[in-house]
């Protein structure tokens, strides 16, 4: 029987491995190969807490097939020293490694999650980005090229401030480049296309067919990591948020052209389909959702194009989730905890349709390749989120039928001791050509061969 | 704000003509930077993320390549030996006189963000050499991990002169000072003075340099607080266009805007009987302590904005909102936190709101203004005075309604606009080229695998 496996894996190995190049959660590099079906795993990356559990950050992993005996229960927690200011992570192109970054120390952590993807590692922890890239501070996204790690920064080590770049990094976590966002002064051959060029820096996203890679812009180390009631009583601190996008020429690494979309551009979700050139984002305090696009003489242009919710109410949109057909795109705004869902058939006019609370605050949103599991998670940054009981930490799942969210399981990371949840990737054991242990049938196959069925054992790829 | 514009843009307008003219002449008589030296003055004078104009709908980004940040020592010594019109002789303590050696390791210790609990904050966070040696870009400074700074990160040109450190006058002097921001738990958060020592000790770019500095002796608590004490005591600044005036006797140095402001800070204003201005020089302190009313109205919750159910956030250039203090609170940590002042030290009901005289020297460099940054330009500064301060039982006698004319404002913002010194540049310069102590791979990897080290 154990060699009538073996036979079934081996056929399903070149399946495995000769993938579509496109990322399981339906915002990631396109050089990414993807799960296309059942994950087994949400990797959250957690800010930790003083005064819960042991205070620092953390990699939470968490069982997310519903076939396994571990389906919905904290399976693994990697404590890794210290609060860096936990935030976005990446895999790599080979999906064998997850970077992760601190906002506030420049840590970068890259956990071996292929090895045993239940129990992901430390593999090498960066600790010297700010002074190998020229003073990038907070590197933010991790988002991968063909062997090739590009890492979006939020400041600077001088002032503090927006203006930054980004940093290319190999496959090993060895510096290769910084690619600073253009300013006034130095466009770097861009053109400045409206009123700004603030240098600022937050996503990057490619449409890789077009050639194009997008940034979008956030804020600075003062004020990220600043008390979120005290900043909004600032104005001085109000003043210094992104109101930029940037075009480049991908593979030569360029910026071309800077457009402006006042308010804060945050998360970048370029359409899948190639017929469909432009990307989405939207903008954190004016409220809106922003279309990129190619127009008709290929120019690159960006417009307003959906309020979310009501904009006077600054209901404060952060994460968005652009479904695999570039059909609909999941909208979490912070203040409310609500997740909205837009029908973005046509792009230049979204209309939302459904609109649900999911908690007291939210922030990140991930959802399948097929976009019926869509799990969310509440920490937006260490000092910005609620206080008092509306500081609710959480990662929740939900079904998608197309019209309804329906909850499956929550699990609370402050009743666990674990802290702040921030952002979720996905693993899978496919992707390595391996069998999720934790599943019945693949343990009974271990111990009770069945020749009559012997496609039990075998888990979507 | 756009009298700041005014300010930077006309400044390094100024300095721009007066180095195109002087670049090439000896420093003591171009007074700015080391002779033979080009620096682009214009940076000197403002964050190079410029937001002037940002309330407008019709803002443009006029920002800076931070590749173009880059400066030249200076021979800081000979500003501290030898301070500029307007600045009386510095004394130094008998057991710190200044070196060369000394200014270097300070300067090096003052941008090094290592000396920090997780190696993220230096000095220079809060103290940004083109702003003032402040922040112009938040109200009240940020701490390691974001935490809470109660006030607004004063100045610190002309800090030598200072008889007492700190807002609320706890310290003594330079040399001790330093120790306080370094282990503060919501500053740099250094877990002992021991801890920092023996950091620095196995950082190899001190290697020598404190044994070099203080004949064969190594970093201690004594030679960190005179190396930082030393680098400060050289940023000095003055022979402003008000000196060069009231001290130089350069009528045209200033205009009659100037002049007439000058009258009323020193008269209708009486701005100088805190303010001070001796015969020879120019402070503007009188090393004492006064309680304007605004501390009080914030411990007490009557500012304007706290009686507000409101306050207006801007979200972009031209595009502002009421957003609920509901809402804000929602996010906010700061409520437990009123200032007190100099009662925070002596315990002394007597002392409720007292805050340490600020010097007005550079002040058009040095927004937001006040102990908590809670005016953004110096007219709402003078607006403040000239009504009197906020009323409370221990409001100093010396805070009374001005009645001053809109002219009269005017003139006296234009007077306090009249005080940035000649040197900032030279000073601001030597700050660019000075290393911004980063993690390196030539350190121990106490960023993830630290070790007590002792």
């Amino acid at each position: 029987m154990k060699k009538l496996i073996v036979f079934f894996l081996t056929l399903s190995m070149p399946f495995l491995f000769s993938l579509p190049v496109q990322a399981d959660e339906t915002c990631m590099s396109p050089y990414i190969a993807k799960i296309t079906g059942q994950e087994d795993y949400v990797y959250v990356w957690t800010l930790g807490v003083e005064g819960v559990g042991d205070e620092q950050d953390k990699l939470v992993t968490i069982g997310a097939n519903p076939n396994a005996d571990n389906y919905g229960k904290i399976v693994h927690v990697l404590s890794v020293g210290g609060r860096n200011e936990a935030h976005h992570s990446g895999l790599s192109d080979d999906r064998r490694y997850l970077w992760a970054g601190g906002l506030d120390t420049n840590k970068i952590f890259i956990f071996d999650i292929h090895t045993d993807p239940a129990a992901p590692s430390i593999s090498k922890v960066i600790t010297d980005f700010a002074d190998v890239t020229g003073g990038l501070v907070g590197p933010h996204t991790f988002y991968a090229l063909p062997g090739r790690m590009m890492v979006t920064a939020l400041s600077n080590n001088v002032d503090n401030g927006g203006r930054t770049g980004m940093a290319e990094y190999n496959n090993e976590g060895e510096y290769i480049a910084t690619h600073w966002i253009p300013t006034d002064e130095d466009l770097r051959g861009a053109t400045k296309s409206g009123q700004f060029a603030d240098g600022y820096g937050y996503d990057v996203r490619v449409k890789a067919d077009l050639n194009i890679m997008l940034t979008s812009s956030f804020t600075g180390w003062s004020n990220y990591m600043m008390d979120f009631g005290a900043m909004l009583s600032s104005p001085e601190a109000m003043q210094r948020f992104g109101n930029t996008m940037v075009v480049w020429d991908m593979h030569a690494r360029k910026p071309l052209k800077v457009l402006d979309v006042p308010g804060v551009p945050l998360e970048i979700r370029c359409a899948w389909n190639p017929d469909n050139k432009y990307c989405f984002t939207s903008t954190a305090l004016t409220s809106q959702i922003w279309l990129i696009y190619e127009d008709d003489s290929g120019e690159w242009q960006a417009k307003a194009v959906a309020d979310i919710g009501n904009p006077a109410d600054v209901p404060l949109p952060v994460d968005i989730s652009i479904t695999a057909d570039d059909t609909g795109l999941w909208v979490d705004t912070f203040l409310e905890g609500k997740a909205r869902y837009f029908d973005i058939s046509d792009p230049h006019a979204p209309k939302q349709v459904y609109e649900q609370v999911i908690g007291s605050q939210i922030n990140m949103v991930s959802q399948s390749w097929d976009g019926k599991r869509v799990y969310f998670s509440s920490s937006l940054l260490g000092n910005w989120d609620k206080t008092g009981e509306a500081d609710e930490q959480y990662v929740k799942l939900y079904h998608w039928d197309g019209e309804t969210l329906e909850h499956q399981w929550s699990i609370d990371f402050y009743e666990n001791g674990l802290g702040r949840a921030h952002q979720m990737r996905f693993g899978s054991y496919a992707m390595y050509g391996k069998l999720n242990p934790y599943i019945e049938s693949v343990q009974t196959a271990r111990t009770q061969p069945s020749e009559e069925d012997p496609t039990r054992i075998q888990t979507d790829s | 704000m756009w009298r700041k514009t005014q300010v930077f843009g006309i400044a390094a307008f100024v300095w721009l003509i007066e180095l195109s003219i002087g670049l090439d002449v000896p420093a003591q008589t171009s007074g700015t930077l080391d002779s033979g030296q080009h620096f682009d003055v214009s940076q000197a004078f403002g964050p190079g993320d410029v937001k002037e104009g940002y309330e407008s709908a019709d803002y443009e980004t006029q920002s800076r390549s931070l590749l173009s940040r880059r400066g030249i020592k200076q021979d800081l010594i000979q500003i501290v030996e030898n301070p500029p019109l307007g600045l009386p002789p510095v004394a130094f303590p008998a057991d710190n006189p200044i070196t060369r050696a000394k200014i270097d390791l300070g300067r090096l210790l003052f941008f090094d963000r290592r000396l920090s609990i997780n190696n993220t904050v230096s000095c220079a966070n809060c103290h940004i050499p083109e702003q003032g040696f402040t922040n112009n870009e938040i109200s009240t400074a940020v701490g390691v991990e974001g935490r809470l700074v109660i006030r607004n990160a004063p100045t610190l040109y002309n800090v030598a002169y200072l008889q007492h450190i700190f807002l609320d006058g706890r310290e003594i002097s330079l040399e001790n000072q330093v120790w306080q921001p370094i282990t503060a738990r919501n500053e740099m958060a250094a877990p002992s003075i021991g801890y920092v020592i023996n950091k620095i000790k196995r950082i190899s770019d001190y290697d020598g340099l404190f044994e070099a500095a203080f004949e064969g002796r190594s970093a201690d608590i004594a030679t960190v607080g005179y190396a930082l004490a030393s680098y400060q005591r050289t940023l000095l600044s003055a022979n402003s266009p008000f000196d060069r005036w009231y001290f130089g006797g350069n009528e045209d140095a200033v205009n009659e805007s100037v002049k007439r402001g000058f009258s009323v800070f020193a008269g209708k204003g009486q701005c100088s009987v805190c303010h001070q201005i001796n015969e020879n020089h120019a402070l503007f302190i009188d090393h004492q302590f006064h309680n304007t009313g605004l501390g009080y109205a914030v411990s007490t919750g009557k500012t304007a904005a706290q009686k507000n159910k409101t306050t207006s956030v801007q979200l972009a250039p031209g595009v502002f909102v009421d957003i609920p203090n509901e809402t804000i609170q929602s996010v906010s940590r700061v409520e437990s936190f009123n200032d007190l002042g100099l009662y925070r030290v002596t315990e002394n009901p007597a002392d409720r709101w007292k805050f340490r005289t600020q010097t007005l020297r550079n002040v058009a460099l040095t927004a937001p203004y006040m102990h908590n940054g809670q005016f953004a330009t110096l007219r709402e500064v003078i607006d403040f005075y000239d009504q009197g301060g906020i009323p409370n039982e221990l409001l100093s006698p010396f805070i009374r309604p001005l009645n001053l004319s809109e002219s009269e404002k005017t003139d006296l913002e234009a007077f306090l606009e009249s005080l940035t010194g000649q040197n900032v540049p030279r000073i601001v310069a030597d700050a660019f080229a000075a290393q911004i102590g980063e993690l390196s791979k030539d350190d121990p990897n106490w960023a993830h695998q630290n070790t007590l080290g002792f």
